[in-house]
């Protein structure tokens, strides 16, 4: 039986990866999604494999995130579920990174989230409540080089989703975080290079399969956006859900 | 999603609370369930209630009775996939008073009955080729509870060997987590209302509505150990999944 039967939800960052495979994991459910992506085309195309609708925004923008929820009201008659997944990744040291380049990764990474959150929530309670899904990353919990901005916004949203929670709880949404380890996308992909010249002793495909066993996949990312937007965890709220493949449970 | 069809389970301490309503989802789900308690005559009328292939006496400290159950289940329903330590006890007293006694009766139960229950269930899960394992912890292994410190640090100690067995266990194909509920509404919580409103002075249901909105259900908390035992859950290990409505993200 579809878990989402009737629900209409909102995906940000949804043209590929994790939040591709999120919408189509929605969908899959009976979800109606609007697919939004600051690439038009690439929302486009996956809207037009699983149905719904296509909104280009750039999460980080108060303007767009407000026409992104008016478009899912319009459209779809309302909003259930609001998955804040839009990300980007800049690669420096700490010591080296420009305060523009900072400023980049957290107005996406973080303003995004709050964006989404600030727009979404009212909406989604006024609908009689919904949940709302932050796509985190353990590196909220545990930190690696070259990617501290990206480390300290997901932290932060992990932090504003407790908030989020419990000043949302009596309307009646839910708000959690995923946070997923190194997952078989693009944007891990394109780092390996950055990671391996800082002399790690092995190759990072091993070091991944060492730590997590394998990469994990943006389907099983999906799977559990799936439980965390829907009805079977009805009682979870304010959590930070930590799927890794057991990277974080090993201090080695 | 999250269905357990031609899953082979067995769960402890199934006679009543959280046991039997995962029991009872696991079966709705699609699963063959064994069951087991302290309680033999009541675990043997709830396997009859639910239909499940068999049930039989387990105190989970002794070595003798794990070893017993898994083989009896294992005679029982052809293979092992799916294991829920669920088995625990709580004893309210100041820590600093509680009895030498009562604290190695908590140990023994809620830690060393979970350690048990992994290593004598891991030989069959292997002979299968691998398989879950669902440890109850309790957000009380996250933070502390006055009156309830030596079942704080069991259940803290039941998120560790979650953790080490994922790593270890990850090459036998073989996920390991913890779920960690808040108060629920069960037998359970009923007996520490009556304590914890002496010591503190605070009511109790009302401190419980302000930290976590209402008690959880026990179909909440099988909810949660079907996710992780099913295959929708195939990259998580290692992880304890915390269910509190937002309990534990809050400060006040």
């Amino acid at each position: 039986m579809a878990q989402l039967e009737n629900k209409v939800a909102i995906v940000t960052g949804a043209g590929q990866g994790i939040g591709k495979a999120v919408s189509e994991a929605l969908a899959a459910e009976g979800a109606t999604v609007v697919v939004s992506d600051i690439n038009a085309d690439a929302a486009a195309s996956v809207a037009q494999a699983i149905g719904g609708s296509s909104f280009a925004a750039d999460a980080s923008s108060e303007a767009d995130v407000q026409a992104l929820v008016k478009h899912a009201v319009d459209t779809h008659g309302g909003l259930d579920i609001m998955v804040a997944n839009a990300g980007i990744a800049h690669m420096a040291p700490l010591v080296g990174q420009s305060l523009e380049e900072w400023r980049k990764v957290t107005a996406i990474n973080l303003d995004g989230v709050f964006l989404a959150t600030r727009y979404g929530a009212p909406v989604i309670a006024e609908g009689g409540g919904g949940t709302i899904v932050n796509i985190a990353s353990i590196t909220a919990q545990a930190a690696a080089p070259l990617i501290g901005s990206y480390a300290a916004a997901k932290a932060a949203v992990v932090s504003l989703t407790q908030t989020a929670a419990i000043e949302l709880r009596d309307a009646g949404v839910r708000v959690n975080a995923i946070c997923p380890g190194f997952i078989d996308t693009q944007l891990v992909n394109d780092r390996k290079a950055d990671f391996e010249a800082l002399g790690l002793p092995m190759p990072f495909d091993d070091l991944i399969a060492a730590k997590q066993g394998r990469y994990g996949t943006p389907e099983e990312v999906g799977k559990l956006a799936v439980f965390l937007a829907g009805p079977r965890s009805s009682f979870s709220s304010g959590s930070a859900y930590v799927l890794d493949g057991g990277a974080r449970a090993s201090v080695l | 999603m999250a269905e357990l069809e031609g899953k082979r389970a067995l769960i402890t301490g199934a006679a009543t609370g959280l046991g039997r309503a995962i029991a009872e989802l696991f079966v709705e789900r699609g699963a063959t369930v064994f069951l087991t308690d302290i309680n033999e005559e009541g675990v043997a009328a709830t396997a009859d209630e639910l239909g499940a292939a068999g049930s039989c006496k387990c105190d989970v400290a002794s070595s003798a009775d794990q070893e017993a159950q898994f083989a009896a289940a294992v005679e029982a329903m052809g293979g092992l996939d799916l294991v829920v330590n669920n088995a625990g006890i709580e004893i309210a007293s100041i820590l600093v008073e509680q009895s030498e006694e009562d604290f190695d009766r908590m140990m023994d139960i809620n830690v060393k009955g979970v350690w048990l229950g992994m290593k004598h269930a891991t030989p069959h899960l292997v002979a299968g080729g691998g398989g879950t394992i669902v440890n109850m912890s309790s957000v009380a292994g996250v933070g502390g509870a006055p009156l309830l410190g030596s079942y704080c640090a069991s259940k803290a100690a039941v998120i560790q060997l979650t953790r080490v067995a994922a790593v270890e266990l990850r090459a036998h194909n073989i996920r390991v987590n913890a779920v960690c509920p808040a108060f629920i509404d069960t037998a359970m919580v009923d007996r520490l209302v009556a304590p914890v409103e002496a010591l503190t002075g605070l009511p109790f249901e009302d401190l419980t509505a302000l930290k976590q909105g209402r008690r959880g259900t026990p179909a909440e908390v099988a909810e949660m150990t079907a996710f992780l035992a099913s295959d929708d859950a195939s990259w998580t290990t290692g992880s304890h999944y915390v269910l509190d409505n937002a309990l534990t993200a809050g400060l006040l």
